[in-house]
């Protein structure tokens, strides 16, 4: 249930301070729409998570064209915001008044200034002119004896590209800033025209590790607007997919933390049980992501009694391996020594940055979409929401081991408990109502994605929003490894396991 | 005839060298297969180290425009060195020699150490990049409790020996059990041998994350040849340092008498070290940098404990 509230741009950030202070989890996400060719405004929508089970609150204001292109800041109230309004300033133009730090969060030295690619009057086929003499500053400080530290965008392991700007005081950092973006596919651009069924494959493939998670977002979305029921087995399918995704997920990243501290029998191991379950994976769906399961209106593969037994027998050898592996970790003192008291991210700041998933659980946010926003019937299945105070590497990774052993013990559940075969494991989508709008979520591995959008003519896509789990963690960044020195950091990093692709859609 | 011992010597002290240099990457491939077999991966062959440095030793370097001389002739001071050492490591056979005349030190021995490591933080410095930087400030920062741990323990067989004749020491230690001293004499050397050869706890020579990195952050600018050199030496200083392990640290006297013989049972000895290396190296995790000063401090403690023992 979404409440929809419309107010005039002036009343916005009074409205959102009422909002926000009603919310649990505060502000989901917030992001621009070009409605001009419907009713000559541009409007800011924001998504606020409601107090209530299944409830979010969403706010509309309007921007009349011919007004100032600007609208107030949010950021100095609800600091989740900060990242939403630069973005909104880069592909809209719309200026957030009162945001101390508009920098161009997506858009690179090499974007021309005045150009605004989410407008409807841009044409995604526009070659745009490389700009000369744009400088996007990065946080620093001065000071005798601190110098900085450039890392990437070009990094030596096979990884995606960010530049991390260090300022140092000897090993000890006391600033980083970030700066990503560098291959983003403006997919939100893209998929706009695109029809429902087509825009999917897009969405599916912003994030390979997200596959599932993304493609449920946009499905529900789509077929909540559309008002249709999925059988009941589609739904638990959808659930072993999903809690199969976020197995390969942890159990990968519980490996790939052991390699940022040099302890190559985690390591080894991590990777040696993801590759059981990417096989299982290519079992079930025909490849090692899990796409082409979820689409629009159901799934599309049944699961047969010999997959169900192949994927309980694949889980009986993982979970005896992979309680193995935790032993090697948390009774470990050597690895503790390392973990514990690493990157320090305060419930204080994972509350107001809106962090989610891992990361946010980690410190004492106790928040999971799939128990406390239910969809797909996870309100059938009974499990734990594993949570941490301390906030550190060691809590981001129990959490994760934890959750590994939910998603362990929810797959049995429905597996236990599946719907008899029906004859559709999909419904066809039926035509929804132009300019209708519509928001979907779901909890991935590394914490809540939302989307949002808006149906044009045809069941076409009018504007598509993504607010991944990675887009709201990032920003703790820059908070969790001040304070700590700069050869923790990568284990830092790992810990929350950011994901470059679903911050550059 | 003194000459022509002298001159023969010499030969010895280069065949010696040349020998050591060119088993040098085998045992670092010994090394990699043991951890890879623990890992349960297959791993490189045992020769990959060999066609690694050919393809680097066949390719052009590049040089960055702002270093200077120092850059540029850091892998050749870098190789020699360590080709120096190896001509000094004892491998037992220079009994045959007797133990008077000229004899290779203990202390030319080290000081070829830290003649290559001076040389390797300055070029770490010279191209400005902040990984050599970082890399550079590391290794001192760890040189300065590892030599001190490496001195005193060789001091321990030096005191008994009387000499600080790397042969005498040798016969020394290799014809009589010097009891605890000995012990910890032998710990602390290990520990060294952990820190000097860039393994985990102290340093990870397999990571690809430069912001942790020792050793490896300092070698980052080179490439081609001079990289070639500076793989193929560090190589050398590990088997160098393994081998003075073997002949000075490791307690067990020799039963057979041949030279031969003992020179097989050196072979024993070095790999079965490279081996302990590598489990030490499964066994942990890198520790925080800041604690290695202590890590290493305990080595330093444990070899004074020793001299104090003997």
């Amino acid at each position: 249930m979404i409440k929809n509230f419309t107010v005039s741009v002036e009343n916005l950030r009074a409205a959102a301070n009422v909002c926000y202070s009603k919310s649990k989890h505060g502000l989901l996400a917030m992001f621009a729409n070009d409605e001009r060719q419907l009713n000559g405004k541009f409007a800011i929508y924001c998504l606020f998570d409601g107090r209530n089970p299944k409830k979010m609150l969403m706010i509309k204001a309007t921007i009349d064209q011919k007004s100032a292109m600007e609208y107030p800041s949010l950021t100095p109230i609800i600091p989740a915001a900060a990242w939403f309004e630069r973005e909104i300033h880069d592909l809209f133009g719309l200026t957030a008044v009162d945001n101390a730090d508009l920098r161009p969060l997506l858009l690179h030295e090499n974007w021309p200034a005045d150009v605004y690619p989410l407008r409807k009057d841009f044409d995604v086929s526009t070659i745009v002119p490389e700009a000369i003499n744009k400088k996007i500053p990065m946080a620093h400080a001065h000071g005798e004896g601190l110098f900085e530290v450039p890392v990437g965008p070009i990094h030596a392991g096979i990884i995606e590209p960010g530049h991390f700007r260090f300022t140092q005081a000897g090993e000890a950092t006391l600033l980083l800033d970030a700066k990503l973006g560098f291959t983003h596919r403006g997919i939100e651009k893209t998929v706009e025209g695109l029809s429902l069924n087509k825009a999917f494959f897009q969405v599916e493939r912003i994030c390979g590790g997200c596959t599932v998670s993304h493609a449920l977002a946009f499905c529900q979305a789509i077929e909540t607007m559309a008002g249709v029921d999925i059988s009941e087995r589609a739904k638990a399918i959808r659930i072993v997919i999903a809690e199969l995704e976020r197995l390969y997920n942890h159990v990968g990243d519980a490996g790939n933390l052991c390699a940022g501290l040099g302890f190559a029998v985690g390591t080894s191991n991590g990777a040696r049980l993801k590759e059981y379950l990417m096989r299982l994976n290519d079992a079930v769906a025909g490849n090692r992501f899990l796409r082409g399961m979820v689409i629009p209106g159901g799934v599309h593969y049944d699961l047969t009694p010999e997959l169900i037994a192949e994927i309980k027998a694949t889980l009986d050898k993982v979970v005896v391996d992979f309680e193995q592996m935790t032993g090697l970790l948390d009774e470990n003192d050597q690895f503790l020594d390392r973990v514990n008291t690493t990157g320090l991210l305060p419930y204080q700041a994972a509350k107001e940055l809106g962090v989610v998933g891992v990361a946010a659980r980690a410190s004492g946010v106790d928040y999971d979409l799939r128990r406390d926003k239910p969809y797909s019937g996870y309100d059938r299945v009974k499990f734990k929401v594993p949570v941490q105070r301390t906030g550190d590497v060691a809590a981001r990774l129990l959490v994760r081991l934890e959750e590994t052993f939910e998603s362990i013990s929810i797959i049995r559940q429905v597996l236990e408990n599946i719907p008899t075969t029906e004859p559709k494991l999909a419904v066809p989508i039926p035509l929804i109502k132009p300019y209708m709008t519509g928001v979907g979520w779901s909890e991935s591995a590394r914490g809540g994605n939302i989307h949002w959008l808006m149906v044009g003519e045809n069941n076409t896509i009018y504007r598509y929003f993504v607010r991944s789990a990675s887009y709201a963690n990032w920003p703790a960044l820059p908070i969790a490894v001040p304070g700590n020195i700069i050869p923790d950091f990568p284990l830092i990093n790992k810990s929350f396991e950011l994901c470059y692709a679903c911050l550059d859609r | 005839m003194v000459n022509n011992l002298i001159s023969t010597y010499l030969i010895y002290l280069l065949g010696k060298a040349l020998v050591l240099t060119a088993l040098a990457p085998l045992v670092a491939g010994i090394i990699k297969k043991v951890k890879a077999f623990l890992q349960n991966r297959r791993g490189p062959g045992l020769f990959q180290l060999y066609f690694d440095i050919g393809k680097l030793l066949a390719k052009d370097s590049i040089i960055s425009p702002t270093t200077s001389w120092i850059f540029t002739v850091t892998p050749f001071i870098y190789f020699a060195a360590a080709f120096g050492a190896a001509a000094l490591a004892p491998v037992v056979a220079e009994v045959f020699f007797g133990t008077t005349g000229w004899q290779p030190d203990l202390f030319m021995l080290l000081y070829l150490f830290v003649l290559s490591r001076f040389f390797l933080v300055l070029a770490g410095l010279d191209a400005g990049s902040s990984f050599g930087g970082m890399g550079g400030a590391r290794e001192m920062f760890v040189a300065v409790m590892v030599e001190p741990a490496l001195l005193l323990a060789s001091l321990t067989v030096a005191l008994r020996a009387h000499s600080t004749n790397l042969t005498a020491m040798t016969l020394s230690a290799q014809t009589g059990f010097g009891g605890l001293s000995a012990i910890f004499a032998a710990t602390a050397f290990f520990v060294v041998l952990i820190a000097e050869t860039g393994r985990i706890p102290v340093d990870n020579p397999d990571t690809h994350l430069e912001l942790t990195m020792i050793h490896e952050g300092m070698v980052l600018e080179y490439s081609g040849r001079r990289l070639g050199l500076i793989v193929w030496a560090v190589a050398t200083k590990q088997l160098v340092l393994l081998v003075l392990f073997a002949a000075l640290f490791w307690p067990f006297p020799l039963i057979i008498d041949s030279v031969a013989g003992q020179i097989v049972w050196l072979i024993v000895k070095v790999v079965l070290t490279a081996i302990a290396l590598a489990l030490t190296e499964m066994l942990a995790n890198k520790m925080r940098l800041f604690k290695v000063p202590g890590f290493l401090a305990v080595a330093s403690l444990l070899a004074l404990l020793a001299i104090v023992a003997q």
